[in-house]
């Protein structure tokens, strides 16, 4: 079942820099979701701490998506490398207590990338889902 | 500065289990730096002790605070007025302090969540390296700032022990050879002869065996 028919609660962190208009992209994404989707733009994905992510998911979310630019495309040259070493470190936060470390996911967008977030996330929405409802859920 | 550790999980949440209100303490100082006890290490383990909590079915309150300092009373007093809501305190603070809370509230339970490991510097970030005993009796001078009883695995004073292989010690190959780094140190600042001296061991009374140092000086006690 794919993630929207599965109900899932996702949360996007998002480098700014992968939709210029990111804005009013998402707008329609939010309007037909409501709460089960939470959009969190970045100047940069660098900008991201195993913080964000573990707060994301204490406040139930499912699934935590960090959408960065292409390795070596990141205007501030390593933020997205940053971005992948804490993302992993959190993945072994949370797996200490017992979450899968697929709830938190890094998505590298393909180098010019020319897609809108909401095309980019409508695409999440209609992957099969590989987590459960989440069990901090309230 | 101090550097330590997050103690294991498991080891936390068997420490904390019998309590339901805890505040989670960090220090904004050396564990900071080193990526141990700071605000955001303090906000991460808090979020995870209170998701594990919540996982469990377990009834916990678990709240955070920085105070700059956890070593110095007048940080430590930014908990008299709240202390006393919480079950037991979860310092992220080094050992220092976590004492030294402890003598201002010798009444609460305060529980360490850091295994303190060395003094030392920050190499690179996120890579600490240990390069102070603390043995009270401080040679630096002698050794071109390279500290034989610290970065020598074998604390010699008087020269390599000669089992180095290019450049890195035998006893760590992670590790420089320190003699190597000594020599190399003084002939660059032209005090080479200054291995012609012989040193004496060093009196590590000054560092144990008399119980727990201490400094007193008048001038600062206002």
């Amino acid at each position: 079942m794919d993630q929207k028919s599965a109900g899932l609660k996702l949360s996007i962190f998002f480098c700014q820099q992968i939709d210029a208009n990111q804005d009013a992209h998402r707008r329609a994404l939010e309007k037909e979701l409501g709460s089960k989707i939470s959009f969190f733009p970045l100047p940069c994905s660098g900008r991201i701490e195993p913080l964000h992510l573990l707060r994301s998911l204490e406040g139930g979310t499912d699934k935590v998506y960090l959408l960065a630019c292409a390795e070596g495309s990141c205007r501030y040259q390593e933020g997205n490398i940053r971005a992948r070493k804490r993302l992993s470190y959190a993945q072994t936060l949370i797996e200490e207590i017992g979450l899968e470390a697929r709830r938190l996911e890094l998505i590298n967008m393909v180098s010019g990338n020319s897609k809108t977030i909401e095309e980019i996330v409508r695409e999440l929405l209609a992957r099969e889902a590989d987590v459960e409802p989440s069990p901090l859920r309230t | 500065m101090i550097t330590a550790e997050r103690k294991p999980l498991p080891e936390i949440k068997e420490m904390i289990q019998p309590f339901r209100k805890i505040l989670v303490v960090g220090c904004g100082s050396c564990v900071a730096e080193c990526a141990s006890g700071g605000e955001k290490e303090v906000g991460v383990l808090s979020s995870a002790l209170r998701m594990d909590a919540k996982m469990a079915g377990q009834e916990k309150e678990i709240e955070e605070l920085t105070l700059d300092r956890q070593c110095v009373y007048q940080f430590i007093d930014q908990l008299t007025n709240r202390i006393d809501q919480y079950d037991a305190i979860l310092s992220l603070g080094c050992g220092a302090g976590v004492q030294a809370v402890a003598e201002v509230f010798p009444e609460s339970v305060i529980l360490p969540a850091l295994n303190t490991t060395f003094i030392g510097e920050t190499k690179e970030a996120g890579f600490w390296v240990e390069n102070c005993r603390a043995c009270g009796d401080c040679k630096l001078a002698f050794f071109a700032a390279v500290c034989p009883v610290t970065r020598c695995a074998k604390g010699l004073f008087n020269g390599p022990c000669g089992g180095s292989k290019e450049g890195k010690c035998e006893v760590d190959q992670e590790s420089p050879c320190a003699w190597q780094l000594i020599v190399e140190r003084l002939d660059k600042s032209g005090r080479i002869d200054q291995l012609n001296e012989v040193y004496p061991p060093a009196d590590w009374s000054r560092q144990q065996g008399k119980g727990p140092r201490k400094i007193h000086r008048e001038d600062q006690n206002i």
